[in-house]
């Protein structure tokens, strides 16, 4: 139970600090449920802030007082309207077609709430939760949201549009038309406004409901680890950077799936390595493991990015590999410790690299020449690069020395 | 749960550590689980194997995962197909006639199809595992987003699982939306760890001890140049016949290590590089290597070992359009304002300037031939070509079909629209090494004609 709101998969049981905005849309929510009214509502807010969780609550709360039908769309899926339009028809009459009704948008959707309200013999109210609002605003002339705006106005049938989203802006992102039948009413949803509220939902999430002595054992754990300063510290790191509740959750996932009976209580070792591993790029560790070819290949675009040109194809990166090991390498060591690899070898390890994606094509004219001659950029910022030396035990001097010239 | 990390653990060396953080994940069949799993790291290190592996012992039944390498499903609905396929127990077949599960053209479908399909099946967790995930980028915008929030759109308890040895910083969509999966990181193998490995491959009958040696002088020459498990493995594979086989043929035995590094050292030098860069196939190099044994010379090893990678050169080109050939190479990579200085016929070929170039006037990173081959107009070709050949042509040699037939044989590549008829324009796609043996087998010298060239 505990992992599941950890990942985010049950729900919270309370929205912390989002009443306001729960009551608002409840309320015209329930204005259409209970009055008949057409509505429309906006929620705004920042991703990971509860937006969704509002509205289900909401609904929730709406859910007691009269029959209604609610209708989900989301941006991510539908991604045009004649998808969505099939959809609507699917969630509200369970299996017929809306190939019958030809013509316009709005005629179909007309046609849809016409079978509707005949199947149900009378006027029942109507729900549509939109998420990703913005995303279904770049559907070409809008003709969705404009429909549905546009029968929340006339209020023939009772319909409430609520939408969900993460621009702010979105109120212009909607073409005249379709703005002047919205009822511009937005909801803000904020994130938490302090560092101790921000703990505290991670508190809340690890929160055991009962009153046994395990219970109360662990929560002092869960208080423990909250306190200590590296956590702390983490924790106030990722409340700076986005607030997401999300992430501070999987902070502690790890930690409460290696819950046993044995070992009932919270781990503080398990967090610590989260931590450590959140710490480090993901990027750097892929990079750790390339070959010392590969490396060399980089340390050559690096150079040639201190040289000034910021696109380069394999061939000069390959002479300036070449360059470096006959001027320096060969010189110093006489040519025992490394040799100068051929340029196929070369080539195939610039190819891994470009798999790994740490090299990236850029040009799109280059895309027909021959491979040598394509220009890339290397994804690493200089510094990177020098830790990449720093980290690395196998690495022979003078390839460092170059890194440090 | 522990006797499958334990039989995991023993037949993944070194991956301990990613199994158990696996399972962990995973938890007991009722336990909620991540949303999404994201698997990365460099390439061979065993994170196909040991999440395909582990599925496998995890759920035996095989109903509640579905494995999908998103080359093979290189459409969307490919891929929905796939997952409803192998998580409904569906297998298309005679009798069924093909058919899928159910038809899944766009993710609206696909969403409602794991709806009904697994409406009721909630206590256990399905999965979705995506190898090569990288791909998933370039089907279309939303697809990997709604992925992620397949069990929030669906309201069914699903889990996708992605593999990929690109960071998920590359993953993240334009528009959001697409919160942080679980990270899990399968990291290199140490040298311990690779040995071991490449011990499982030992040939029957042979001394393990034995092989390990040789193990560890392969590893020992390659890993500079190739961090990849597989190539060792591949090399390792194909050298080793070679160097047992003065054992049975009783010119060594077994604890003489130098002096059978010794006698398989035409091989290594040259071979091992060919076989790295795969110019002689597996087939091919199991063949012939049979015909030379350690008992012959070591330059007919060589020899042998040369021909081999390089009978398939294919370059048989006519006399004239070899000449049509390197005269596209010099116009390709020679500016054309030093055409005259180079090719100017009326002052005889003794004045004909080869200019001296110091190190100072080379275009440095910028020169030609580093840039590649620039576009030309076929008629500055053909002046270079009829200046380069040593007598005037015979009217008979058709230059154009011949031209024509270098254009489909990709050593030139028009440039120009397709549908144009005159001032063609073309570049030149030989390396430089080529050319040179080309001009070589023409007694042509390239040399004195290329600007800026090392």
């Amino acid at each position: 139970m505990l992992l599941g709101r950890l990942y985010g998969r049950t729900a919270p049981a309370e929205v912390v600090g989002q009443a306001a905005a729960v009551k608002t849309v409840a309320a015209v929510v329930r204005q259409t449920v209970e009055n008949g009214e057409g509505n429309s509502v906006i929620v705004v807010g920042p991703r990971g802030t509860g937006k969704t969780a509002v509205v289900r609550q909401a609904l929730a709360a709406a859910g007691g007082i009269g029959k209604h039908h609610v209708v989900r769309l989301s941006g991510f899926v539908h991604t045009n309207d004649g998808i969505a339009l099939r959809d609507i028809a699917r969630q509200l009459l369970a299996a017929q077609d809306v190939a019958g009704a030809a013509g316009t948008f709005a005629e179909a959707l007309a046609y849809v709430l016409g079978v509707l309200r005949a199947a149900d013999g009378g006027v029942a109210p109507v729900v549509f939760v939109l998420e990703e609002f913005d995303q279904l605003a770049q559907h070409p002339k809008q003709v969705l949201l404009y429909t549905l705006f546009d029968m929340a106005q006339r209020a023939q049938t009772p319909v409430c549009v609520v939408g969900v989203t993460a621009r702010i802006d979105v109120v212009d992102l909607l073409e005249k038309r379709v703005k002047s039948r919205f009822s511009h009413r937005l909801v803000h949803v904020h994130g938490v406004e302090s560092l101790e509220a921000f703990t505290d939902i991670a508190r809340t999430a690890l929160r055991i409901e009962s009153e046994s002595r395990y219970a109360r054992q662990f929560r002092q754990r869960v208080d423990e680890i909250l306190t200590t300063p590296e956590v702390a510290a983490h924790v106030a790191a990722v409340y700076e950077m986005d607030k997401d509740a999300r992430q501070l959750l999987q902070l502690f996932a790890p930690a409460a799936g290696r819950l046993t009976v044995a070992e009932p209580l919270l781990c503080l070792e398990h967090v610590q390595r989260t931590i450590a591993h959140e710490a480090t790029s993901g990027k750097m560790r892929v990079v750790g493991g390339i070959s010392l070819l590969e490396l060399c290949l980089v340390m050559a675009m690096h150079s040639l990015v201190r040289g000034g040109s910021c696109r380069y194809n394999f061939e000069m990166v390959y002479d300036e590999y070449k360059q470096f090991m006959s001027r320096h390498v060969l010189a110093a060591t006489g040519g025992g410790a490394m040799k100068i690899y051929k340029k196929p070898v070369a080539l195939k390890a610039m190819e891994a690299l470009v798999a790994l994606e740490v090299v990236r094509p850029v040009g799109a004219a280059g895309a027909r020449a021959p491979k040598e001659y394509r220009m890339v950029q290397l994804m690493l910022e200089p510094a990177q690069v020098l830790a990449l030396m720093a980290d690395r035990v196998d690495v022979p001097v003078v390839i460092r020395r170059w890194a440090q010239q | 749960m522990s006797n499958i990390s334990a039989s995991l653990t023993n037949k993944f060396p070194g991956r301990g550590e990613q199994i158990e953080h696996l399972l962990s994940l995973l938890g007991e069949e009722s336990d909620p689980t991540p949303q999404c799993i994201f698997i990365y790291g460099p390439t061979a290190t065993g994170k196909t194997s040991v999440t395909r592996e582990l599925f496998t012992k995890y759920d035996s039944a095989g109903q509640h995962y579905a494995f999908i390498n998103s080359i093979e499903c290189f459409t969307q609905r490919l891929l929905f197909e796939r997952v409803l396929n192998s998580w409904a127990g569906h297998v298309p077949g005679v009798e069924n006639r093909f058919a899928n599960y159910a038809r899944c053209d766009n993710l609206v479908d696909f969403v409602n199809c794991v709806r009904d399909l697994l409406h009721g099946k909630q206590e256990k967790t399905h999965y979705i595992i995506i190898d090569q995930a990288e791909r998933l980028r370039d089907r279309g915008p939303m697809l990997l987003t709604s992925l992620l929030r397949l069990s929030e759109l669906s309201d069914v308890n699903v889990a996708v699982v992605l593999i990929s040895n690109v960071v998920w910083d590359k993953f993240r969509p334009r528009h959001g939306g697409a919160f942080d999966p679980v990270l899990v990181f399968f990291s290199c193998y140490t040298k311990q760890q690779v040995l071991e490995i490449i011990e499982r491959d030992c040939p029957a009958g042979e001394p393990a001890k034995f092989f390990l040696t040789f193990v560890d002088a392969i590893y020992e020459v390659f890993h500079r140049n190739c961090a990849d498990l597989n190539e060792l493995r591949h090399l390792v594979a194909m050298l080793y016949p070679k160097f047992v086989q003065p054992v049975f043929e009783k010119q060594a035995n077994r604890s003489e290590f130098t002096r059978l590094f010794k006698l398989c050292q035409p091989y290594f030098s040259a071979a091992s590089e060919r076989l790295y860069l795969r110019e002689i196939s597996t087939t091919e190099w199991q063949k012939y290597s049979a015909i030379s044994s350690a008992k012959t010379a070591p330059e007919d090893v060589t020899m042998s070992i040369h021909q081999m990678a390089e009978n398939n050169e294919g370059l048989d080109l006519p006399y004239y359009t070899k000449f049509l050939l390197i005269a596209a190479f010099l116009a390709s990579y020679n500016p054309s304002r030093l055409d005259a200085q180079y090719f100017a016929r009326g002052k005889g070929p003794n004045k004909r300037r080869t200019k001296v170039f110091t190190q100072d006037s080379l275009g440095g990173k910028d020169r030609q031939q580093l840039l590649g081959p620039k576009a030309f107009g076929i008629e500055r070709m053909l002046a270079i070509f009829y200046s380069i050949i040593a007598e005037p042509a015979d009217s008979s040699v058709d230059v154009q079909i011949q031209i024509a037939s270098l254009v489909t044989l990709r050593l030139l590549s028009k440039v120009s629209a397709g549908d144009r008829l005159d001032g063609i324009k073309c570049k030149c796609n030989v390396s430089f090494e080529t050319i040179r043996g080309i001009s070589r087998s023409v007694r042509f010298e390239i040399d004195r004609f290329l600007y800026d060239f090392t």
